[in-house]
């Protein structure tokens, strides 16, 4: 009779009732309510939409036509590519050679660690230093090195590599420490084995590492991809409302721009739910080509 | 296993117990809320109806804490002396200032909306009286004058009401204006006099200015800072204003294919005309305000067109520390002075922009908090009393019955230079753009960059703001 008690369920739904409250107040219904929002007409924040857009999906008809929400998804889809070679691609050579050194590996996990801890907001100013056109950290070093004119580095060419960059850099360190950790779990039995057989320290990475660490890389991609997605505090700080020229537009920067800066709410949350159809076909897409493999 | 069961049984009974708890707070928060709600908007009915009788004045229990915002921040002339007089106030009632102040900008200007969309406004708010104030006093969610006078009956006495702005929502006066401003075209007497151009002067005309700027461009300086990309206004402003008069300038075309409609896309393609010439510094569609602010007090670009604010901000820039006036190097300063932004057509260049627009408006959440009512309506007629006002002037207009006995012995150079030109103003005419907020700016505000490189033309840009503007 005793052994009853963990047959039984009940508490356990319980346990899960307040999260699931939690769930439905402060996301699906959100979630429900913006898709409505986008049919509505709204064009102040904190007021409730009255009537709805003539015709109701008037949003989305904009949106096909709107060019920068084209220049938006262009750029997110650049960011993706950015941090999935930028980001897991570095982490996984600097997991690879720090697995490699003998001592001070702790040294480095913290250093390549660091920026995650730093706020965006924070980072985006010290790279707007770094960055800055006239006695920027980058210009005054190429002045040093003899060049002459000014670079600006957030003109249209190249704002969205500048943009890029620090969004980069920011997360490499997370998926090192993922990566250095699953690099831990790999027997050293089988490094042993393959050297005694002669394998060089490169095969030892082709043959061993990087096969043992496949699941790893799949679950590091997928977080890379969707959180690029994500993608928001620090290219609004570095280049608010698109500059220049809308052309540093993410699909929630550019989300943000119409709700908070223009007042276009209901056009704002037409493209939060296109952002969301965008996650889920993305998330889908990379889950299919990263999926892991059961050893 | 009795043990096991009993300790089950505690969790689950916690577990409810702290959901319950959760309930009950809840419930107690919806059964309280629209009491309060109640309340507030019954209050926000009176507030709407006409002359509310005398009510005694609210008594706070202890010190209390005001959230002040105000544009007094960064490099306005009156930071400091926001500071001070806050400063002063406080030590005085024993009260305490959040002060949320910023520099003002079309981010201020969003974070003060949402602020009050959402419910988190301020007590006491020192903003724009023009229609950038409309959203909040539509909602109620400020005190009138008159309604703060029914209780405290020397609420802004002091003041001049006929100089104080009648809200475009319904005609009260909403706010206790402190200082005015002027806008008008910094320069670099330095940069000048290597390029061989003379000092503008009160004839000084855009053919003229265009001509200088190629002397300047020719010398190697940037001929003007300004961020087209970040902060276009004062050359929207201006640029538009050259293509009218004093007369017509706040007249909100109906169309682009009126007059006034003509003068403003004509304004958008002088700007245009400029950046093509090269006239803008090389990142001005990228660059920050701040940015182009500084070539020009570090001595790379000639001319600023800027608002009496940014006297302070120039002074502060040759100062070794900006909080300190002591350290000012008065050689560094005397290489600015102020003049007239060019004119062109029926505008003189005297003919400038400025007045009063912004005042303390007390919000309606701190006027139906009895803690804070009284200290918000003492907090305000601190800041606008002759005392503080006298500082906060200087070389710009008031609503003061009694103008301030101005010291010129303590202005700085620059200041002097100011009051000087605006002694030669023959007109000083609001800023259209105060009547034209909102979204319907976007258009020539955000897609100034657009217009300047050809990618929407001005007819595009200004047709689409004005649609806008009469569809709101």
């Amino acid at each position: 009779m005793g052994a009853n008690i963990y047959r039984n369920k009940k508490p356990a739904l319980v346990f899960l009732l307040p999260a699931f409250l939690f769930m439905i107040v402060f996301l699906y219904y959100p979630f429900i309510k913006n898709i409505l929002n986008s049919f509505m007409e709204i064009k102040r924040l904190g007021v409730a939409g009255t009537k709805f857009n003539s015709p109701w999906y008037s949003n989305y008809v904009e949106m096909f036509q709107d060019p920068n929400v084209g220049t938006s998804i262009k750029n997110t889809l650049l960011m993706m590519l950015v941090t999935l070679i930028g980001q897991v691609g570095i982490a996984i050579v600097l997991a690879l050679m720090v697995d490699n050194i003998g001592r001070g590996k702790g040294f480095f996990r913290t250093v390549f660690f660091f920026p995650i801890v730093i706020s965006a907001t924070a980072l985006g100013l010290m790279f707007n230093l770094i960055f800055l056109y006239d006695k920027g950290m980058v210009n005054q070093i190429l002045e040093t090195l003899g060049k002459q004119n000014l670079t600006d580095w957030k003109a249209e060419g190249i704002a969205l590599f500048t943009m890029m960059l620090p969004v980069m850099w920011q997360y490499v360190g997370f998926y090192f420490v993922i990566l250095v950790t699953g690099l831990n779990n790999i027997s050293d039995e089988l490094y042993e084995a393959a050297k005694i057989d002669g394998a060089t320290a490169l095969q030892r990475v082709r043959y061993i590492s990087i096969p043992l660490l496949h699941n790893v890389i799949c679950t590091c991609s997928v977080l890379a991809v969707t959180g690029a997605l994500k993608v928001f505090d620090l290219p609004w700080v570095m280049f608010p409302k698109g500059m220049p020229l809308k052309s540093t537009f993410l699909t929630g920067t550019y989300m943000y721009y119409h709700t908070m800066e223009t007042k276009n709410v209901d056009y704002g949350a037409a493209i939060a739910v296109l952002i969301v159809v965008l996650g889920i076909v993305l998330a889908k897409v990379v889950n299919s080509i990263f999926r892991e493999k059961d050893y | 296993m009795m043990k096991k069961r009993l300790m089950a049984t505690v969790l689950a009974g916690a577990m409810v117990l702290s959901v319950t708890a959760c309930g009950d707070k809840g419930g107690n928060e919806a059964s309280t809320q629209p009491a309060a709600d109640n309340t507030q908007s019954s209050a926000a009915d009176t507030g709407s109806e006409a002359a509310p009788e005398a009510e005694a004045p609210a008594e706070p229990t202890g010190p209390v804490e005001l959230v002040v915002t105000t544009t007094f921040a960064g490099e306005d002339t009156n930071a400091q002396n926001y500071k001070d007089a806050v400063a002063a106030w406080e030590a005085e009632t024993g009260n305490t200032i959040i002060d949320t102040s910023a520099s003002s900008d079309e981010t201020f200007k969003t974070r003060v909306t949402t602020d009050f969309e959402t419910g988190s406004e301020p007590d006491v708010l020192f903003y724009f009286s023009g229609v950038d104030s409309n959203s909040f006093i539509e909602a109620g969610k400020v005190v009138s004058i008159d309604e703060i006078r029914a209780v405290y009956p020397e609420y802004a006495s002091n003041m001049d009401d006929g100089r104080i702005a009648d809200s475009l929502v319904d005609g009260k006066k909403y706010a206790v204006p402190a200082n005015g401003y002027w806008e008008a075209m910094f320069f670099n007497t330095e940069i000048l006099e290597e390029a061989g151009v003379s000092k503008p002067g009160p004839d000084y005309t855009m053919d003229q200015f265009k001509a200088d700027c190629e002397k300047i461009k020719a010398a190697g300086y940037t001929p003007i800072a300004a961020a087209l990309g970040n902060i276009p206004h004062y050359w929207w402003e201006f640029m538009i204003y050259n293509n009218q008069s004093p007369a017509t300038h706040l007249e909100i075309p109906a169309s682009i294919d009126d007059a006034n409609g003509q003068a403003w896309v004509s304004g958008m393609n002088d700007i245009k005309e400029l950046y093509e010439l090269g006239y803008f510094p090389e990142n001005t569609l990228s660059a920050t305000d701040d940015e182009t602010v500084a070539m020009f007090t570090e001595g790379k670009a000639a001319f600023l067109i800027d608002g009496s604010w940014k006297v302070g901000g120039i002074v502060g820039a040759c100062q070794s520390d900006p909080e300190d006036p002591s350290t000012l190097d008065a050689d560094k300063l005397a290489k600015f002075d102020v003049t007239y932004v060019p004119g062109k057509g029926d505008r003189k260049a005297t003919d400038l922009i400025g007045g009063i627009s912004s005042g303390y408006f007390i919000t309606r959440k701190a006027w139906d908090d009895p803690e804070k009512q009284a200290a918000a309506v003492d907090f305000v007629e601190h800041m606008t009393s002759d005392e503080v006002m006298v500082k906060f002037v200087e070389h710009t207009a008031s609503a003061l019955k009694n103008a301030p006995a101005v010291d010129e012995s303590q202005f700085n150079a620059l200041q002097i230079k100011a009051m000087e030109m605006m002694a030669g103003a023959t007109s000083l005419t609001g800023a259209v753009q105060d009547l034209f907020a909102g979204d319907c700016r976007i258009s020539t505000f955000d897609g100034m960059p657009e217009i300047v490189t050809g990618r929407v033309t001005a007819e595009e840009a200004v047709a689409e703001g004005l649609d806008t503007y009469h569809n709101q």
